[in-house]
């Protein structure tokens, strides 16, 4: 387990497939390989990222390396009851077309276990409300990175409140020029500096 | 609303040159932009714009690297306008762009605030150089594809004391959109070489650019704007940019320097990790950019100004958001640290947006005004 680990955390994306089938072939559960190998490998890069020892590309690879080994589960989750942590549901400001930010998010809460519905850039207000009742998430993410465009989380927020839809949800917002103050002002319940802040969030309010 | 009065009368290069080469602490705190959209130069001016935001530039160049008669004709446009702007307002210079013409993916646009406010978009996955078969298969423009006739059209209408300062859209943002931001981020671990090899190119272009711009006797300065960071750290890591993009930009910045020229430099982002390579090694003579998120300017003034000129200051989100007298307290805040010491230009944090309020525009260049009279200036 301790191999398949570091092979995440390095991105060996080539080899991780083939260590996930053989841990599944000497009998070892699909959730533990989930939880003890796959979710603690990008909880470790993310804290490298966030401590200043890694940067985006190394994140970018460990994902991908996440994700190849996430395919070979994938057949085994759905018969073996394994639950995601939570559902999450995130895109970019409505007139807003920068994604990586909102992508990171997006790898981050995958990587710690959630399901996470990506409502890619550009997204209205209207957009959100009818995400939310359709997959009834515990985390909403916005991402905005222009100051012309931050304004429409507060719109996206009256939104989700106006649809009676405010109580069940926890909202975070980030972006560049996102701040604590203005996550404060207008409503949302967390701003994230980054990816990683994001996911140490979110996996505290589904736990709740 | 156009503007009421010009920061100044008559334009002084000179004056300003000797500002962002820390000749002098005496005198005026000047106003400097890397770029102004083309909608607030409309509003200042009270003349039409063929573009709304200067990121539409980009897609001057069609995908196959040649500029069509349209684009030239809103070029010439583009250019009146900013030689309107620079002499309604006051700047000491008007600023242009080379063509270079590089293939580009095409930008999307978007309109925000209720359709008011259209920006252009690069695209952040998909780039037009996935791999080495495109990257050998791409029409790479010679250096004799350069052409220079901004500065030519340019040169005879600046005003009397007035220079021309170069805008050079940076090799590391053109890496970027030549493979796509995710792309390159991964092949930069992957297949470091391949960026290395697109770096090579991009660098051959803008050397030869900027070496014949900076050797034009109208040119005063080149603002070279590449940027680096995001808002906690660099895109990649430092190690990374100490290998591959900084001794290109030496590169680069000797071209100009040759001509006795300064190299300013803009960069968005949390970058100080790398302001030593900048500075030491580049030989940068002045740093652009700033956001209070990321750090205010004046601790990055208290920390380098005297070693290179701090440039502009005045965060976008507080143009565009804040009242004007949270504008104009948030200028004096600037200068009181930043003016008495010399080596300093007021500006945006980063460009002077179409969603700018143009009333806070003036009123950053007002309290500049009346804050160097009260120094006596």
């Amino acid at each position: 387990m301790e191999e398949l680990k570091k092979m995440v955390a390095e991105g060996r994306d080539d080899l991780v497939p083939d260590k996930v089938r053989a841990l599944l072939d000497q009998g070892t559960d699909v959730e533990a390989v989930m939880k003890q190998a796959l979710i603690p490998a990008m909880d470790q890069v993310g804290e490298l990222f966030q401590s200043g020892e890694i940067f985006l590309p190394e994140m970018l690879v460990a994902a991908q390396a996440m994700k190849a080994g996430m395919a070979v589960l994938e057949p085994f989750i759905k018969g073996s009851g394994v639950k995601p942590l939570g559902r999450a549901v995130v895109g970019t400001m409505q007139g807003d077309m920068h994604d990586i930010g909102k992508n990171l998010v997006i790898m981050s809460l995958e990587g710690a276990g959630f399901e996470v519905v990506d409502l890619g850039m550009d997204v209205a207000p209207e957009a959100f409300v009818a995400a939310i009742q359709t997959h009834q998430p515990r985390i909403v993410g916005m991402s905005a990175l222009l100051s012309s465009t931050m304004t429409a989380m507060k719109k996206t927020i009256q939104a989700i409140d106006d649809a009676g839809l405010r109580g069940q949800v926890k909202i975070m917002v980030g972006g560049a020029p996102v701040n604590r103050e203005f996550a404060k002002e207008i409503g949302a319940d967390f701003y994230g500096k980054d990816s990683v802040a994001g996911k140490v969030f979110a996996t505290e309010a589904v736990q709740i | 609303m156009k503007i009421p009065e010009p920061f100044k009368k008559g334009a002084d290069f000179e004056a300003l040159r000797k500002v962002l080469m820390r000749e002098t602490t005496g005198g005026p705190v000047p106003i400097i932009e890397l770029m102004v959209d083309g909608d607030p130069m409309a509003q200042v001016t009270g003349l039409p714009t063929p573009i709304s935001s200067m990121m539409e530039l980009l897609d001057f160049v069609e995908a196959d690297g040649t500029v069509s008669p349209e684009s030239l004709e809103k070029g010439m446009q583009l250019m009146d306008l900013s030689l309107a702007f620079a002499r309604d307002v006051g700047y000491d210079y008007v600023t242009t762009i080379p063509v270079v013409p590089i293939p580009r993916t095409r930008l999307s646009t978007s309109e925000a605030t209720g359709g008011q406010v259209k920006r252009a978009w690069q695209n952040e996955h998909h780039g037009l150089i996935p791999d080495r078969e495109a990257f050998e298969a791409f029409p790479w423009p010679s250096t004799d594809a350069i052409d220079l006739i901004t500065l030519d059209y340019l040169a005879p209408q600046i005003p009397e004391g007035s220079k021309i300062m170069l805008f050079y859209f940076g090799i590391f943002e053109d890496l970027r959109a030549l493979m796509g931001f995710e792309q390159m981020a991964v092949k930069s671990i992957r297949e470091p070489q391949l960026l290395g090899d697109i770096l090579e190119k991009l660098t051959v272009l803008a050397e030869a650019t900027v070496d014949r711009a900076a050797a034009h006797p109208a040119v005063g300065a080149i603002f070279y704007a590449d940027d680096m960071g995001f808002n906690t750290s660099t895109m990649l890591s430092p190690k990374w940019f100490r290998q591959w993009l900084i001794p290109c930009l030496k590169r680069i910045a000797d071209a100009c320097h040759r001509h006795g020229k300064p190299f300013l430099l803009h960069s968005c982002g949390q970058i100080d990790a790398l302001m030593e390579d900048l500075i030491e090694t580049v030989g940068i003579d002045g740093i652009h950019s700033f956001e209070d998120n990321i750090e205010p300017v004046e601790s990055v003034y208290q920390r380098y100004h005297d070693r290179i000129s701090v440039l502009g200051g005045v965060d976008v989100n507080l143009l565009s958001q804040g009242t004007e007298d949270q504008v104009r307290a948030r200028c004096r805040q600037i200068l009181d640290v930043c003016g008495p010491g010399g080596g300093f230009a007021i500006g945006s944090g980063n460009s002077v947006t179409n969603y700018c309020k143009i009333e806070n525009y003036y009123a950053m260049l007002d309290e500049t005004k009346k804050w160097n009279r009260e120094h006596g200036f």
